[in-house]
């Protein structure tokens, strides 16, 4: 059932930092350099370029066209990915389409955005008379509300969040592009002691916004062969999904888009949760990746607190988990965040994790979320299935 | 991180600094008058869909049930349920002043929810599943905005 035919054939990453000074374009230069570098295929090849809208350029609808001048590069194919923390899967996903209707040959997906340094993003709409006003502004405030109808629905263990907090930063002490100043041990008396933002989510549960970019080179199998290229991963499954249950106004709010999409890439990949090799799920906060867990059938619903505690989600247990450190201990590169999950995805599957190489890297789940709706919990929910 | 450090220094500020609460604009994207108008006179009000009898918020431009411009507005009685609550600790736009500020989305007896402030009650003393009624904050201005207080609180 699964399509073979698309493969991933380069990655690259920049180091994540906070308030470089630097923009988008800088960094997705600096991306683009090394992705070039590390395939060792020629500028004139691209041909196709998907581009992650960031806050920090929010104000140009021109963006996507703007970097393709930036970069040099003349794409036949353009496509400007505007589903935050989505638009990286969602990216790759779409070039292989192009690819497959002869669009492109060669694409690259971008992602770079620089929030800490400039955040320009207004994003309008209903929320200065109805989100603002009761204080709602930021994500904290929103996922305070949901966390607490997770508590009241399945009752949570503080303890399974903080192993998320702990483990990730673990995990981020062996990335050498996760943020500097994360780079110390934490420990759970260190969560425990984080500061309630929004209760009851601690400061240790949430991401800080950084600066950084990723891309990844996306053609098919053939061409990569044909340009010598060795490493490769193919993206067998995509799903996504915007406004899950948006007509309900009663919506359960604990169940998510994931609910819906998961059951479509394991069906795409005739894989099951017990086949997955390493979760590289989307983590804004700690919560979702507590309520992916069980959304993607690792376990029952309501049953992830518990799932945490029993399993051990460093490089080395039972079900590698945001390997590099994740979001939370890496930093969030802003609206290229996705790419931060799907970059740790294809280096461990191309061997090069380092100290957190995982053991027979075969396959891997990577999952996107983009934006904080009204009184819900994720606009758009995205996963991707890698396979060797 | 960085987000503590601007807790602690907005935390110093005396308590006499002054908020900054300035009431928002209506209809900048779509038809809000009525609820803005509404608000003024202790009303609650509510876009409803005609060809399915349900109430939608926040408003939008057409029935997220049809699809179609099916709306009209409509007063809710503003009596409903706490159906998740967290407490707002940290200082932003609109909050100086305010912390810490319980925020709630409330479930409508109509079966329709809102994100709203509960007053005049302690964060401990809010709860999922307890009853609210309709109340109004003010903005800078004068300007009425709906909220809600516990019922046991209310009288």
């Amino acid at each position: 059932m699964s399509k073979r035919d698309i493969v991933i054939a380069g990655y690259s990453e920049t180091r994540i930092d906070f308030k470089s000074g630097r923009s988008a374009y800088d960094l997705a230069g600096e991306a683009l350099s090394d992705l070039l570098t590390a395939t060792g295929v020629e500028k004139d090849r691209i041909d196709g370029l998907s581009v992650t809208a960031p806050l920090s350029e929010a104000p140009n609808p021109f963006y996507a066209v703007y970097m393709s001048e930036a970069l040099g590069l003349t794409p036949t194919w353009l496509n400007f990915g505007a589903i935050g923390g989505c638009s990286a899967t969602g990216g790759v996903a779409r070039a292989a389409a192009a690819i497959r209707d002869g669009a492109c040959e060669v694409a690259v997906v971008l992602s770079a955005d620089a929030p800490s340094t400039s955040w320009r993003a207004n994003y309008g709409a209903y929320r200065s008379e109805f989100q603002d006003p009761p204080g709602v502004q930021g994500p904290p405030a929103s996922f305070g509300l949901l966390i607490s109808r997770y508590i009241h629905q399945y009752g949570l263990k503080d303890a399974a969040l903080g192993k998320i907090a702990v483990t990730q930063r673990a995990q981020a002490l062996m990335n050498d592009n996760a943020y500097s100043k994360f780079k110390k041990p934490l420990t759970m008396e260190d969560y425990y002691a984080s500061r309630v933002v929004s209760d009851p989510l601690r400061l240790l549960d949430c991401v800080m916004f950084c600066d950084g970019a990723n891309a990844f080179l996306v053609t098919s199998e053939k061409t990569a062969r044909e340009m010598g290229l060795q490493k490769m991963v193919y993206p067998t499954a995509f799903a996504e999904v915007t406004n899950f249950n948006g007509a309900d106004m009663l919506a359960d709010v604990t169940e998510s888009g994931f609910a819906k999409i998961s059951g479509t890439v394991f069906g795409k990949t005739g894989l099951t949760p017990k086949d997955i090799r390493m979760f590289q799920p989307y983590d804004d906060f700690t919560i979702a990746v507590l309520m992916q867990l069980e959304q993607f059938g690792f376990c029952k619903r309501g049953e992830g607190s518990d799932f945490i505690l029993d399993t051990d989600l460093s490089h080395t247990g039972g079900l590698p988990t945001n390997t590099g450190g994740g979001q939370i201990s890496a930093g969030q590169p802003g609206l290229a965040s996705g790419g931060l999950n799907l970059a740790e995805a294809v280096r461990q599957m191309f061997g090069e994790g380092g100290a957190r190489q995982v053991r027979e890297p075969k396959n891997a789940l990577v999952t996107g979320i983009g934006v904080i709706p009204y009184a819900r919990n994720w606009g758009t929910s995205a996963a991707m299935i890698l396979e060797a | 991180m960085s987000e503590a450090k601007t807790a602690s220094a907005a935390g110093a500020k005396p308590e006499s600094s002054k908020p900054t609460r300035p009431a928002p604009k209506p209809n900048v994207y779509v038809d809000t008058q009525p609820f803005w108008d509404g608000a003024r006179e202790g009303k609650l009000m509510m876009q409803y869909c005609t060809e399915t009898g349900r109430f939608q918020h926040y408003p939008r431009p057409v029935s997220v049930f049809t699809g179609k411009r099916t709306l009209e507005w409509r007063e809710v009685s503003g009596n409903g349920t706490i159906y998740a609550c967290t407490t707002v600790r940290i200082p932003g736009p609109g909050v100086e002043g305010r912390l810490p500020l319980p925020v709630a989305t409330v479930e409508l007896d109509e079966g329709v929810r809102l994100i709203a402030n509960i007053l005049g009650c302690a964060p401990e003393e809010m709860a999922i599943g307890k009853r609210v009624t309709l109340a109004f904050d003010h903005f800078d201005d004068g300007t009425p905005y709906p909220a809600f207080r516990l019922a046991d609180n209310a009288r």
